[in-house]
């Protein structure tokens, strides 16, 4: 399958050719960005981050944890002190919020994780390349032979910098 | 079929042809070779270290007597340390998460010097509850786990609160810091060789800057900003709990929260200044962290200094306005007992000082700016200080009162810290990028995108 490289340096750029690209059905495409820029993302893939939902249970999990398991021990031993309840909620807020964010914070980097496809590995993509972490940014578009050279016309009007076929 | 427009070479994967002058200039600190001054501050980190272990190994040995603790004061040098420690962590979750949140772009140059410190800042401070409680193998009653006995912890003191809140902000930390590392790895990856390239390879995640992965990492980051703020005032809240939940005379009350956290920011920026001055000088760094990050430091300091002096006067204002005896005479001792040095230093220091950043000279002065926050960082140590002996040593009846000093044990531990944290930093330097070049790139870019190129 024909394989077209593109390189631009400016991000606008790459939201303009992702998005006509789509437009024209090619659906096919990786871009690889030296920075931050979410209009890149969004133009990829509208659909917000599965991150989100890791964040909420996590957060929801370690709130239940944390009163859960205050109230639980509290009452497995019962301790009179100054006539108070065994359990009183006002103070286990306090460690009810800490591990709320906790379990949050532990669950959003596991969803980085899996969302993003990130684990420790030595085999990078094949198009690849150091240029795009230093400041430019790739677009990788795998076409059938006969759209090559629409890609690559459309590509270029974007003002990409190189296109290159590699098959 | 047309043949496609370019029949060119193949990219060969390490054509590169022309590296981000940022990558250049920011990698050149971890790739340069070691210098010998870097060495030999490594050796005397170490050698500290290396004095506060054998101490500590006496002080287990020996038992706590070593330390100076004298009827009724027993939370001493250690407890201080411990507050300021966890204070100068602050700084970094503010700049990287508040400021993030609200898109204070200039963080960008200084967000990883300050979110490393943050994370060698609570490992330090994490360090000072098990020495403080002398039997160190008994540490792990303070964790909620079955035992024979069938008791539990007990959930309304705020020194279990502590537990949890450190070690919840000990964990976040590092988990934000690694986050944000790993686009910074994968540039490493990228330009080194060898043993360096297999480590940064792993601990780059196959990152590669693909729009999922993007993706992925700015939610990460957003929703990570979004619960490390409250984290961060809750965590130095809880710590200043551990002293106004009691009824100590100087402790009990209720500005404590507002008051540590505004404090543990004022320090965190000073001890920032204090590390990154010297940083973006010996490594030439002064095109990415510039005088203006550093003027915008300095107003930041600026106005949590402002936050302290009220909080100082305050505290002095209700205890007169309470009209309780105990906390007049507790506060009079205060600027005037026999820990008045202390207090003036604290005064002096983190209010009178500070004041001098009203004028626009001494902000983008750089020598002076150093000074002055080394002097801030003295002065938020005399300000635990200060609130942690004088009420302690003066309580409710003369007859009970006390006098500490410290012990040579605990200024060995107290030295010994400022190298433990010190090492971190050292050793850093040479393993991660100290400036996160891929938040500078975004706004390399973003200048290239609209400084009229098109």
């Amino acid at each position: 399958m024909p394989t077209l490289v593109s390189v631009f340096d400016l991000p606008g750029d790459v939201v303009a050719a992702v998005t006509k690209l789509k437009k024209r059905g090619f659906d096919d495409i990786e871009t690889y960005s030296p920075a931050p820029f979410p209009e890149i993302d969004e133009a990829m893939d509208p659909k917000p981050s599965l991150v989100r939902l890791f964040t909420l249970i996590g957060g929801l999990t370690g709130v239940v944890t944390g009163f859960a398991l205050q109230l639980w021990m509290s009452w497995d031993w019962e301790i009179k002190i100054a006539g108070k309840p065994f359990a009183s909620i006002p103070p286990y807020v306090i460690i009810g919020f800490e591990l709320t964010i906790l379990f949050g914070g532990l669950l959003t980097f596991l969803g980085m994780l899996l969302a993003g496809k990130l684990y420790p590995t030595f085999k990078l993509d094949e198009h690849y390349s150091p240029r795009f972490s230093a400041e430019e940014f790739g677009v990788v578009v795998k076409c059938g032979d006969r759209d090559v050279a629409e890609i690559d016309a459309l590509l270029r009007a974007q003002s990409a910098k190189e296109v290159t076929l590699v098959s | 079929m047309t043949p496609p427009a370019t029949a060119a070479p193949a990219m060969s994967p390490n054509a590169m042809p022309q590296d981000s002058q940022a990558n250049v200039d920011i990698m050149s600190v971890i790739t340069r070779g070691t210098s010998w001054q870097w060495m030999l501050l490594l050796g005397l980190a170490l050698l500290g270290v290396a004095q506060a272990a054998a101490t500590l190994a006496y002080q287990t040995y020996v038992g706590l007597g070593i330390a100076g603790y004298q009827a009724p004061v027993f939370w001493a040098v250690y407890i201080v340390t411990f507050v300021f420690w966890i204070g100068i962590g602050h700084a970094g979750t503010l700049i990287s998460a508040i400021l993030f949140l609200f898109r204070a772009k200039w963080r960008n140059a200084i967000n990883r010097g300050a979110e490393a410190m943050t994370v060698f800042a609570v490992l330090t401070a994490a360090l000072f509850p098990l020495i403080h409680i002398g039997r160190l193998w008994k540490f792990y009653f303070l964790i909620p786990y079955p035992n024979q006995r069938g008791l539990w912890v007990n959930f309304k003191s705020p020194l279990l609160w502590d537990v949890f809140a450190v070690n919840t902000y000990m964990t976040i930390s590092i988990v934000f810091f690694f986050v944000g590392l790993i686009p910074d790895f994968a540039i490493a990856r990228d330009r080194t060789t060898g043993l360096r390239k297999f480590i940064y390879t792993i601990l780059a995640l196959g990152w590669q800057g693909k729009s999922g992965q993007w993706k992925a990492h700015n939610r990460t980051v957003l929703h990570l900003s979004g619960l490390a703020t409250p984290l961060v005032l809750s965590v130095h809240s809880v710590v200043s709990w551990d002293f106004a939940m009691s009824i100590v005379p100087g402790w009990h009350a209720t500005i404590f929260a507002p008051y540590f956290v505004a404090g543990a920011v004022f320090g965190g920026f000073a001890m920032v200044m204090v590390v990154m001055i010297p940083v973006r000088r010996i490594y030439g760094l002064e095109e990415y962290i510039t005088d203006y990050h550093l003027e915008n430091m300095s107003r930041f300091i600026l106005f949590t200094s402002n936050i302290c002096g009220y909080a100082y006067a305050m505290e002095y204002f209700i205890a007169w306005y309470s009209g309780v005896e105990f906390e007049q005479t507790s506060f009079w001792l205060r600027a005037f007992g026999p820990y008045w040095i202390s207090t003036w230093c604290m005064i002096t220091f983190n209010v009178i000082f500070p004041q001098l950043l009203w004028f626009k000279k001494l902000r983008t002065n750089i020598p002076f700016l150093f000074v002055l926050c080394f002097f801030i960082n003295l002065g938020m140590w005399f300000e635990r200080y200060v609130i942690i002996i004088t009420s302690l040593s003066r309580e409710f009846i003369p007859a009970a009162w006390g006098l500490y000093i410290p012990s040579l044990a605990e200024l060995s531990i107290l030295t010994g810290s400022f190298c433990w944290f010190s090492m971190f930093f050292i050793l850093f330097l040479k393993g991660g990028p100290i400036i996160a070049m891929v938040e500078v790139k975004e706004l390399i870019i973003h200048e290239k995108a609209h400084g009229g190129a098109h």
